[in-house]
């Protein structure tokens, strides 16, 4: 069974090969480049306050294949488990129904069970290590870089191992509804449908609250505020400079002491439409605002980590667990 | 081993309120090959899902080779079908496929499979989505054979293949018949199809099992008797009118009657096989079917 799941599968695993052999020679090439600009820029070697060296880092690299393929990662990542779960979980079951296949299958010597078993290891063992060694690749490529732009927390699902979970998830999920649809293409559509919505969920509403964030509650400094807007009816809004380098910022609201949220009214006195800029600054940190700040901070990359490629690999095995009951039970 | 190969007992299956097969009573003597004739939609193909395990029943029991369909790799390993349409991977090659059977089947025999697909003349390197159907119909007939089952079933097995493509088909059925101790079970919605290779028929009109027996007792128990249409009313005591066409001076009726008929007033005639089934599946036939079970 496992000769033939293999056989089955044949075209796709040398398509695959290639496409990471291919990745491998680019991550090559252009991964010698931005190691020249790291060089050149003197990175390494800075001591105390390396944001010149950075910015340097960055501009040089800017223009290159490197800033090319370093943009291109993302969407490679998004779509990589869409594929996945596309063109090896939907047909899987659902090509074998829509030429009726199955009844020759499962009328060898093999039970429904072994046959979904061996396949769905098989299958799915290849999704993760693909996309496993897809993310190693691309993470080990690019760590310099999110290094010198400090925003690797908020490239969960491009780092690490949840690209596995969710290569896994779309597998799973595509198989599912293969076997529910019944038809390869439709099962593709809906696949990538349900996919994107769970990944824009997760980005959303889900993430940030996986692992309880950190908190913070300052005095306003006005001496570097984001944003001071005030509109006609003297209603304003204030925000402070969130000053948390690498962090994922989720909140961040000027406050009065009382705990409200700070919405003015302006004083016209300091800050009308004659009157300086720095007197409505220092009028308004007179007032004795505080800034709270709700965020992750980079050591929480790998806690979200582990709990999102958790709840992903559940929602697989749950899948994974219909599938099964399905093809004993109610497939026929 | 006189123990029969197929048991069903109020067999019943319900697609949501249509039902496919209802309150099938059967059981097949070992050592046969069985005719499954019935007209198209009758319920043959739920049948032999259900024999096989493809499908489950909504109410009533099957039993193959005294175990229950495809109740685990023995039980798979006993029974060899061929499905409708013999469904085939498109893109792997003859090769790949008698690899597979050989893969995932412990009494696999490779010659047997081998030797057929080299006396049927095909390329073992060909892929099967470029055979044609009369071809793609033997490649199916050698997996199921080469497993070397107990029983094989087929569904429809020659439905879709030209003249000679379904003669050529037999005559390798026939073979297997004749080489192995296999029971077989074959469906058509054509007598003619299966008069040659079978000695047991099972009659399926509207998901229900009208007749089924031998096809020597059958042949011996039914009648054509034609006469003067009021002559025929006397008739009846132990005898079943299976099927009746009158005209304005003469009646037609065929019966099945365990003892011979005697009647001077009577032209009798033997039926065929074909005649026999015809009259089982004809509209007054089926008609008359639920008034025959309360007057009897």
């Amino acid at each position: 069974m496992t000769w033939f799941a293999w056989r089955q599968f044949r075209t796709q695993t040398w398509i695959t090969i290639g496409f990471l052999a291919a990745l491998g020679v680019v991550l090559v090439v252009t991964g010698r480049s931005v190691a020249d600009a790291y060089e050149a820029a003197n990175v390494a070697a800075c001591q105390g306050d390396c944001a010149t060296a950075i910015e340097s880092f960055l501009t040089r690299l800017r223009d290159t294949a490197g800033s090319t393929v370093y943009d291109l990662a993302t969407p490679v990542m998004y779509l990589f488990p869409a594929l996945i779960g596309m063109f090896w979980g939907a047909p899987l079951l659902a090509r074998e129904l829509e030429a009726g296949t199955h009844r020759l299958a499962w009328n060898q010597s093999v039970t429904r069970t072994r046959w979904l078993a061996t396949k769905l290891a098989l299958i799915g063992g290849a999704a993760a290590v693909t996309v496993g060694v897809l993310s190693w690749a691309i993470s080990t490529w690019a760590s310099k870089i999110d290094q010198a732009v400090g925003d690797r927390i908020t490239m969960i699902p491009e780092r690490g191992i949840v690209p596995i979970g969710y290569a896994l998830f779309a597998f799973a999920l595509g198989v599912t509804l293969g076997m529910l649809i019944g038809r390869t293409v439709p099962a593709m559509g809906a696949t990538l449908a349900v996919y994107g919505v769970v990944v824009v969920s997760m980005e959303e509403w889900i993430r940030a609250r996986l692992v309880a964030a950190d908190h913070a509650s300052n005095p306003l400094d006005t001496g570097s505020l984001d944003q001071l807007l005030i509109d006609q009816s003297g209603t304003m809004t204030v925000t402070g400079s969130a000053n948390l380098p690498d962090a994922w910022v989720l909140t961040n609201q000027t406050v009065t002491d009382a705990g409200q949220v700070f919405t003015g009214p302006a004083d016209p006195q300091y800050c009308g439409p004659d009157a300086a800029m720095q007197t409505c600054d220092s009028w308004v940190g007179s007032l004795g605002l505080r800034q709270e700040l709700t965020y992750h901070p980079a050591s929480h990359f790998w806690p979200i980590q582990w709990v999102e490629t958790g709840i992903l690999l559940a929602a697989a095995a749950l899948l994974v667990g219909v599938c099964f009951w399905w093809t004993r039970r109610r497939l026929t | 081993m006189s123990s029969p190969v197929l048991v069903a007992e109020g067999l019943t299956k319900r697609y949501g309120r249509r039902e496919a097969l209802s309150g099938c009573t059967l059981a097949i003597p070992p050592g046969r090959v069985v005719g499954l004739v019935g007209p198209n939609g009758a319920g043959k193909t739920t049948l032999l899902h259900l024999a096989v395990g493809l499908l489950k029943p909504t109410a009533g029991r099957i039993e193959v080779l005294g175990a229950a369909p495809a109740s685990g790799p023995e039980q798979l390993a006993r029974v060899g079908f061929v499905a409708q349409d013999t469904p085939t991977y498109a893109g792997l090659s003859i090769a790949d496929h008698l690899r597979f059977g050989a893969h995932t089947n412990p009494r696999w025999d490779r010659r047997l499979a081998e030797d057929r697909i080299a006396k049927l003349g095909l390329d073992p390197s060909q892929k099967a989505g470029k055979l044609s159907g009369g071809q793609r119909a033997q490649l199916g007939l050698t997996l199921a054979i080469a497993k070397r089952p107990d029983l094989l079933i087929l569904d429809e097995p020659v439905a879709s293949l030209d003249p000679l493509a379904r003669r050529e088909f037999l005559q390798g059925l026939m073979a297997f018949i004749a080489e192995h101790e296999a029971g077989v079970i074959l469906s058509s919605h054509l007598v003619s199809d299966l008069e040659r290779v079978c000695d047991y028929l099972v009659v399926l009109v509207a998901s229900r099992v009208r007749v089924t027996g031998e096809v020597e007792d059958l042949l011996a128990s039914h009648y054509r008797l034609i006469g003067a249409r009021h002559d025929l009313i006397e008739l009846a005591t132990g005898v079943e009118v299976i099927e009746e066409s009158h005209t304005d001076r003469q009646s037609t009726l065929i019966v099945r009657s365990s003892s011979p008929i005697d009647d001077p007033s009577l032209a009798v005639e033997q039926l065929t096989l074909e005649d026999l089934v015809l009259a089982y599946m004809s509209k007054t036939a089926t008609d008359r079917l639920p008034a025959l079970e309360t007057t009897r």
